[in-house]
């Protein structure tokens, strides 16, 4: 048991969770293991970003247990919540940036509340802002930013502090294609080149594809390059399907498109 | 849910969340900068507008009284009866309604657009508890603020009514301020400083509490900005009736 729990990233066990009367989550259990990517899928409302806001503790079940890094996060207050939250960096569903602070103080929020230097701070956040290719709006405020940029900004700040988990939530809702799969790429990196472990909610089906059948790798000229390879790709991706608070679909990509299940094979139409 | 489960439940929440929020007060993070900020936009923002309204307050009370005092021919002691009306009741009252329409209003509808934003939920997730950083400043820059703009409402108000006794009702400076002066007590000023911190308070937790309970996107934050004035300035008035008995009480007559 006790192995088990320190050799995943997120268990869910059993999680049962409502809002009032209304049940969400109905016995849900899955888990995530270090280095993986979990692609979250259902219809919206199904809930996705509340099962997001469980692993942060920002929502608690009212049965089940949740494990997170190896610890057993059930019954966790508020403060020690704080703890694990380090660990996590979480990119929500519209980048929910601090509208009354500019992408720089956005980027560098964690760092300036653990009250580091001004240098300090700007060295890391440039570094962050490079990463998602957005170095030039460093002192935009979130109102002057388009949507893409919002998410991408949302994602730097996930990131400072190098969480070993990342939850995203349908971080290419509502985006174009090119800056969607900018996105994707994004995440492959992280998962490909940095291990991270995380839960990626989307219902946009070529996410999943993309996910499930690319891979990042650094090539000979030390280069990030991205390749096709459903094997590579796949043994890092697992998928799960929601539907009306139980867990319908787990598995591997290739299972996913072959289920014979008519309400995935219209979701995935 | 009926009413009373309503009531008690929401009393329950807000305690906590200041319960909660001053435990900020003892362990770190502090948030100077923030609570400066807050008393910044409370106490200088508010200011001009709380004096212009004293003003016209003390005004109209020296251009009333004094009607009925002519009656008694009692028109000298307008000064004492505008300085009392305004230190007892109407400084700190007509102040902060004030401040809850401009300060509680605008604390509802920030921290719910934050909360339907999902920035609340951003902020715990990095690691920041929002009371701390958002509630407890706000609570202590109304609670600090509402008496000091009061005594500045009381000031102005007098200013008010002598500038009315001298044009209008030609009754001299020096007994209007001498009738206004002898009125006052410290029994009065304490009462008169003591309610504005109550009010402030209340503003203040209900302004949080509107905001932090939003739901419903944009119209869930509108929904809570009216609430916030409508309920803040209900607790206001009914607050005001038991701080005046207990003020009575304490007081040299000590009857009621
Ligand atoms: N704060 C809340 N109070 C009550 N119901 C909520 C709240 N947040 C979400 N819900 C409901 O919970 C369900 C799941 O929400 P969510 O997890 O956001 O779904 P999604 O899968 O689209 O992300 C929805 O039906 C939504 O209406
Ligand atoms: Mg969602």
């Amino acid at each position: 048991m006790s192995n088990k729990n320190s050799s995943n990233a997120i268990i869910f066990e059993n999680i049962l969770f409502g809002f009032g009367e209304q049940i969400i989550l109905n016995d849900v259990s899955f888990s995530v293991k270090p280095g993986e990517t979990i692609v979250l899928m259902g219809g919206s409302g199904t809930g996705k970003s509340t099962t997001l806001k469980l692993v942060l503790g920002l929502l608690k079940p009212e049965s089940g247990h949740l494990f997170v890094d190896g610890e057993n996060i059930t019954d966790f207050t508020e403060s020690k919540m704080m703890a694990v939250r380090k660990k996590i960096g979480m990119i929500f569903q519209e980048g929910a940036l601090f509208d009354s602070l500019n992408v720089f103080e956005n980027v560098g929020f964690r760092l300036f509340e653990q009250g580091a230097s001004e240098n300090d701070v700007e060295h890391i956040v440039r570094q962050m802002l490079k990463f998602v290719n957005l170095e030039d709006a460093i002192y935009k405020m979130p109102s002057e930013l388009s949507g893409g940029m919002r998410r991408r900004v949302g994602i730097a700040r996930a990131l400072v502090g190098k969480p070993k988990i990342i939850l995203y939530d349908e971080p290419t809702a509502g985006l174009d294609p090119p800056t969607a799969r900018t996105i994707i790429e994004l995440a492959m990196k992280l998962r490909d080149l940095e291990g991270v472990s995380s839960i990626f909610v989307t219902h946009r089906i070529q996410d999943a594809q993309q996910l499930a059948s690319e891979y990042v790798t650094i090539d000979e000229k030390g280069e990030i390059v991205v390749r096709k390879d459903e094997k590579a790709a796949s043994s890092r991706t697992k998928f799960i399907m929601l539907k009306q608070g139980k867990v319908i679909f787990s598995g591997s990509g290739r299972e996913l498109w072959e289920s014979p299940d008519p309400y995935i094979k219209n979701f995935l139409l | 849910m009926n009413l009373a489960i309503k009531i008690v439940f929401e009393t329950q929440e807000a305690t906590l969340m200041v319960w909660r929020s001053a435990l900020g007060l003892v362990r770190r993070p502090f948030y100077i900068r923030e609570t400066i900020n807050q008393m910044d936009i409370v106490g200088v923002g508010s200011l001009p507008i709380a004096m212009l309204a004293a003003f016209f307050i003390g005004a109209v009370l020296a251009l009333q009284t004094a009607s009925t005092l002519q009656a008694f021919g009692a028109q000298n002691y307008t000064g004492r009866l505008v300085a009392t009306s305004l230190v007892r009741e109407l400084g700190p009252v007509l102040t902060c309604i004030l401040l809850a329409g401009r300060i509680g209003s605008g604390i509802a509808a920030e921290l719910g657009s934050m909360k339907v934003s999902e920035q609340i939920d951003a902020m715990r997730a990095l690691g920041t508890d929002p009371l701390r950083k958002l509630v407890l400043p706000r609570i202590i820059a109304l609670v600090v603020m509402s008496p000091t703009l009061t005594v500045f409402a009381n000031v102005v108000g007098t200013i008010g009514g002598l500038v009315i006794s001298l044009t209008l009702l030609h009754i001299p400076a020096s007994v209007y301020n001498t009738s206004a002066r002898d009125a006052l007590n410290y029994h009065d000023i304490f009462g008169g400083l003591l309610k504005p911190v109550v009010f402030g308070f209340i503003i203040a937790v209900v302004g949080c509490r509107c905001g932090l309970r939003t739901q419903g996107g944009t119209v869930g934050v509108g929904r809570s900005t009216t609430q916030s004035v409508v309920m803040s300035i209900l607790l206001i008035l009914i607050s005001d009736f038991f701080l005046t008995k207990l003020i009575i009480a304490l007081g040299p007559t000590g009857q009621f």
